[in-house]
């Protein structure tokens, strides 16, 4: 999966290294080949193709913007910058199918911009509230696997910031830049697999000592 | 890189991690929608239905010094109205009114551009822009999906 757009390097919106754990279906078109495909018909004109990509890929930078800390307003911000560039730069998008890495890559971004102003204008830090906001579940939903949601969200919540935002952005996106992340993150891009691991692992440990399930 | 020997277990967690943040901080209802909206407004490679200028009044002589004018553009079926007036830094204010849902509203002077929000009042207004040839692009929700519009230029 050598998807590399062949535009300037230092540019880390146009970088789309490979994930190595990433974990992808085959049985039918990932993600990032359907965003592909769409941001292509776009492009030969066929514009409600457009719509369909938003569609796509609208949750995907909610959860990887969310990761950054934003209150829910602030996010649904980053997300329509991040699309209202898309329209407006699409052409140093030089390979389509670079698109979705693109995406996910200026929303990251655009968090981490977002969020330094937002935690220097907003001392009281609203987003470690919203965890404790009424759970949406329906009533059958939660008979069944409300014990076990609950139990991952405690344990989600007992991890330290940057453990909650890697994993969070490694479960949403597909191939996540890891060069941009370590970045974000202040870590050595060596460190994040293994930091990865680590997080999980501590997730595992309190699943088992909360009731033997891993 | 840290090789990953158990990668099918480490994905199976993956896919509860995901579940959990998607119920426990579900993306807001219409979200998607509106991020539709806001990309057909911007999107200039669009078919924009044509909103033309079927009525203009400047109430400038009525209401005194400062300038008040209101515009009404309408393609038969859909309509806007803005209501344009000056703000004392000597900028302009828009007020607008369309009759339906609009999930995204765009003000186009050349190169510069402003968004609005829009609810399902069908109001929205635009603080303060510079005096200059305008163009609003609007993104309304139909029975059958979204319908974008663009009016003809006018001078605010």
């Amino acid at each position: 999966m050598g998807l590399m757009t062949d535009t300037d390097r230092s540019d880390p919106l146009d970088a789309t290294p490979d994930d190595p754990g990433a974990a992808v279906e085959h049985a039918e078109p990932t993600r990032w080949e359907r965003a592909a495909d769409l941001f292509g018909q776009w492009r030969e004109g066929r514009t409600r193709a457009m719509d369909e990509l938003v569609r796509l890929m609208s949750p995907v930078l909610w959860h990887v913007v969310r990761a950054y800390g934003l209150d829910r307003a602030l996010a649904e911000d980053v997300v329509q910058t991040t699309w209202l560039t898309l329209v407006r730069r699409h052409e140093t998008i030089l390979d389509p199918k670079a698109v979705s890495g693109w995406l996910t890559t200026c929303a990251r971004r655009e968090a981490w911009r977002v969020g330094k102003l937002q935690r220097r204008a907003d001392p009281t830090e609203v987003e470690h509230l919203e965890p404790h906001l009424p759970i949406q579940e329906s009533a059958e939903d939660s008979a069944v696997d409300g014990d076990q949601t609950s139990r991952l969200w405690s344990a989600v919540a007992t991890l330290d910031e940057r453990c909650r935002r890697l994993l969070r952005v490694v479960a949403f996106e597909e191939r996540p830049d890891y060069a941009r992340l370590a970045q974000d993150l202040s870590m050595p891009i060596g460190s994040i697999g293994p930091t990865r691991q680590r997080c999980l692992a501590k997730v595992r440990a309190v699943l088992e000592s909360a009731g033997g399930e891993r | 890189m840290n090789e990953n020997f158990d990668a099918a277990a480490d994905a199976a967690l993956f896919a509860r991690l995901r579940s959990v943040w998607e119920e426990r901080d579900p993306v807001p209802a219409d979200l998607i929608d509106r991020m539709v909206a806001a990309v057909a407004v911007a999107d200039l490679s669009r078919e924009y239905a044509l909103l033309t200028l079927v009525e203009t009044a400047d109430l400038a002589a009525v209401r005194g010094e400062h300038d008040t004018l209101t515009l009404q553009f309408s393609d038969g079926k859909t309509s806007v109205l803005l209501h344009v007036s000056e703000t004392e830094a000597g900028a302009r204010r828009i007020d607008g009114w369309v009759d339906g849902e609009a999930l995204a509203v765009r003000l186009v002077q050349g190169e510069r551009e402003w968004s609005a929000d829009a609810g399902e009042t069908g109001r929205f207004a635009f603080d303060s822009v510079p005096a200059g040839l305008s163009r609003l692009r609007l993104a309304v929700r139909e029975d059958d999906g979204l319908r974008e519009f663009e009016t003809t230029q006018f001078e605010v």
